[in-house]
C-alpha cells in the first residue's frame, strides 16, 4: 500500500458525499423533512473532514506516480489547482453546515429556515460541481483514454474555462505561504492561539461530563461549544494553509499522518457523542448530577486523542522524513 | 559585543549537549511537548474563565470556576519546569534574544493578573455573579491578550533568535 492507494481509498468520498449530502438537502426542502435536512448537514461537516484527508493524500499520491510513463506533471498540477478550490467551497459549506446544526439545536427554532441554511444550499451546489471537476481532472491522470473524450468537459466548455481561471496554480501557491517566514510565523502563532482556546472550551465540557465541578449544569458548559468550533477553525484553517506551504515535509512524516488520524478519530467521537444518545443523556443534566458511564467514556477518549493530537503534532519536526519516498 | 562566556559554560555541560542533541525522543522535543502541555491547560482553562467573565455562555455560574485556578497553576509549574530545561538546552540562543525577557516580562504580568482575578473577584464570597462580571471584566480582557501576547512572543524564540549555539 501506498499513497496513491490511500488516495484512491479516501478521495470518492468528498465526491459521493456531496452529492449525497445536497440531495438530502434538497428534499428536505420540500415539505417538514427535518431530518433528512439534519443528516444532510451532518454529512458536509464528515465531508469537511475527509476532503483534507484527500487532499493531503494526494501529494503523497502525486510521488507515488510521478515518475510512471505517461503520467503527466501539468494534468497532475491540474488536478491539484481543482482540488484547492473544490476543497475552499468544502470547507466553507462545512463550516455553515456546522453553524446549521448549531442552530437547529433549540428544538423551537429547529425547523426554521435561516441564512446558515442559504449559505449550505449556495455552498454545496457550487461544491458538488468543483468536485466534479476534481474527480474528472483527478481520472485524466491515469486513464489518458478518456482524456480526448472528456477534452470538452475538463478544458473546452465556456463553465470549465471560467472555474480554470479561479483554480490556483499549487507550486504558487506554496511560494505564497513560504515566501515570508513572519508570514509562517504568525500562522503558527495561531495554530497554538487556537490550541489554547480549543483545549480550555473542550477540556471544560469534558470535565464537566466526566464529574469536575458538578455543581454547574451540563447545558449552561455546552455553551462554550461556538468557541471550541472557532479554535478548532482557526487551526483547521492554519494546518491545512502549512500543509500546502510545505507539502512534501509533511507528507513522508509519520506523526503527521498519525495527528491526522487522530483528528478523524476525534470526528468520530464528537459524531458519537452526539448521534448516539450520549448528548441526549447528559443534555439536562443539573447542578451534583452524575453523567452516565457512557458519556464519561466519550469525554475521556475526547481528553486523551486531544492530548494525542497536541504530542504527535509536537513531534512532526523530529519525524520529517520517516517515511521513505520511492524515487 | 560577544555573548557572556557562562552561557558557553552551561551548554558544554553533558546535561546540556544531551538535551540539544540527543536522537531520543525523550530529550528535546519530550520537553517542548511538556511545555506545550502546560500551555494547553494554564492558557485553556484562564481562557475559559476570562470568557465567561467577558459574557460568553452566561448560564454557567461562576463560583464553581474556581476550581480552575489548580489546573492554571498545574500548567504554570509545567511550564517554569520545562521552561528553564530549555534554556539549558539553548543558553545562548534564548539570553541573547530580547523576545525572550518581553516573553517572561508578559508572562509575570499574565500571572499577576490571574492571581487578581482570582483574589479579587473568587475570593470575595460577598460579590453576586453581576458584581462579579463588573469586577472580572476588566482583568479578564487584560487576561486574553497577555496570554496572547506570551504565546505570540514565544513563538518568535523560534524566529528571532541571533545566535543558536555559542559562536566560536
Amino acid at each position: 500500500m501506498n499513497f496513491a492507494h490511500l488516495h484512491l481509498l479516501v478521495n470518492e468520498f468528498p465526491i459521493i458525499g456531496t452529492i449525497v449530502g445536497l440531495g438530502l438537502f434538497l428534499v428536505s426542502l420540500r415539505g417538514k423533512h427535518g431530518d433528512s435536512r439534519r443528516a444532510s448537514l451532518i454529512i458536509f461537516a464528515a465531508m469537511a473532514l475527509l476532503a483534507i484527508l484527500a487532499f493531503f493524500t494526494g501529494v503523497g499520491a502525486q510521488g507515488a506516480i510521478r515518475k510512471t510513463p505517461g503520467v503527466s506533471e501539468d494534468l497532475i498540477a491540474r488536478h491539484q489547482g481543482a482540488a484547492m478550490l473544490a476543497l475552499l467551497f468544502m470547507e466553507i459549506t462545512g463550516a455553515f453546515s456546522v453553524v446549521a446544526l448549531w442552530k437547529s439545536q433549540d428544538a423551537s427554532r429547529a425547523g426554521n429556515w435561516n441564512w446558515s441554511l442559504s449559505a449550505v444550499l449556495l455552498f454545496s451546489i457550487v461544491t458538488v460541481g468543483l468536485m466534479a471537476r476534481v474527480g474528472a481532472t483527478g481520472g485524466e491522470i491515469r486513464h489518458p483514454e478518456i482524456e480526448k473524450s472528456q477534452d470538452a468537459t475538463t478544458e473546452g466548455s465556456m463553465a470549465s474555462k471560467i472555474v480554470r481561471r479561479f483554480e490556483p496554480s499549487p507550486e504558487k501557491f506554496a511560494g505564497v505561504m513560504t515566501a515570508s517566514k513572519w508570514w509562517w510565523a504568525f500562522m503558527m502563532d495561531m495554530h497554538f492561539v487556537g490550541l489554547a482556546v480549543l483545549i480550555g472550551t473542550v477540556g471544560i465540557l469534558n470535565l464537566r461530563v466526566l464529574g469536575f465541578a458538578k455543581q454547574i449544569p451540563f447545558q449552561s458548559v455546552h455553551q462554550f461549544v461556538p468557541w471550541a468550533i472557532a479554535g478548532f477553525g482557526i487551526n483547521l484553517v492554519t494546518g491545512v494553509l502549512a500543509f500546502t506551504g510545505m507539502d512534501q515535509y509533511y507528507t513522508y512524516d509519520w506523526a503527521f499522518w498519525l495527528k491526522m488520524l487522530a483528528i478523524m478519530l476525534l470526528g468520530l467521537n464528537v459524531a458519537v457523542f452526539y448521534l448516539t444518545g450520549a448528548f441526549e443523556s447528559v443534555k439536562s443534566l443539573g447542578p451534583g448530577e452524575n453523567a452516565p458511564p457512557f458519556a464519561k467514556f466519550i469525554a475521556a477518549t475526547s481528553m486523551v486523542l486531544w492530548f494525542a493530537v497536541i504530542t504527535l503534532g509536537r513531534y512532526i519536526q523530529s519525524y520529517s522524513d520517516t517515511i521513505s519516498v520511492h524515487k | 559585543m560577544a555573548p557572556p562566556l557562562f552561557l558557553q559554560t552551561i551548554e558544554d555541560t553533558g546535561f546540556s549537549t544531551w538535551l540539544r542533541e540527543s536522537e531520543s525522543p525523550f530529550a528535546f522535543y519530550f520537553i517542548l511537548l511538556f511545555h506545550t502541555f502546560g500551555l494547553a491547560l494554564l492558557v485553556g482553562a484562564n481562557t475559559v474563565v476570562d470568557l465567561r467573565l467577558l459574557g460568553v455562555a452566561r448560564a454557567v455560574p461562576i463560583t464553581p470556576l474556581k476550581r480552575l485556578f489548580p489546573i492554571m497553576w498545574i500548567g504554570f509549574a509545567m511550564n517554569a519546569v520545562t521552561g528553564v530545561l530549555l534554556v539549558i538546552a539553548y543558553p545562548t540562543k534564548s539570553l541573547t534574544n530580547p523576545d525572550f525577557y518581553a516573553k517572561l516580562t508578559v508572562i509575570g504580568f499574565a500571572v499577576w493578573v490571574m492571581q487578581s482575578l482570582k483574589t479579587r473577584v473568587f475570593e470575595d464570597s460577598s460579590l453576586s455573579e453581576t458584581e462579579m462580571m463588573e469586577r472580572g471584566a476588566r482583568l479578564a480582557k487584560w487576561s486574553l491578550a497577555l496570554w496572547f501576547g506570551a504565546i505570540t512572543a514565544g513563538r518568535l524564540l523560534a524566529y528571532t533568535y541571533k545566535y543558536l549555539t555559542f559562536p566560536s
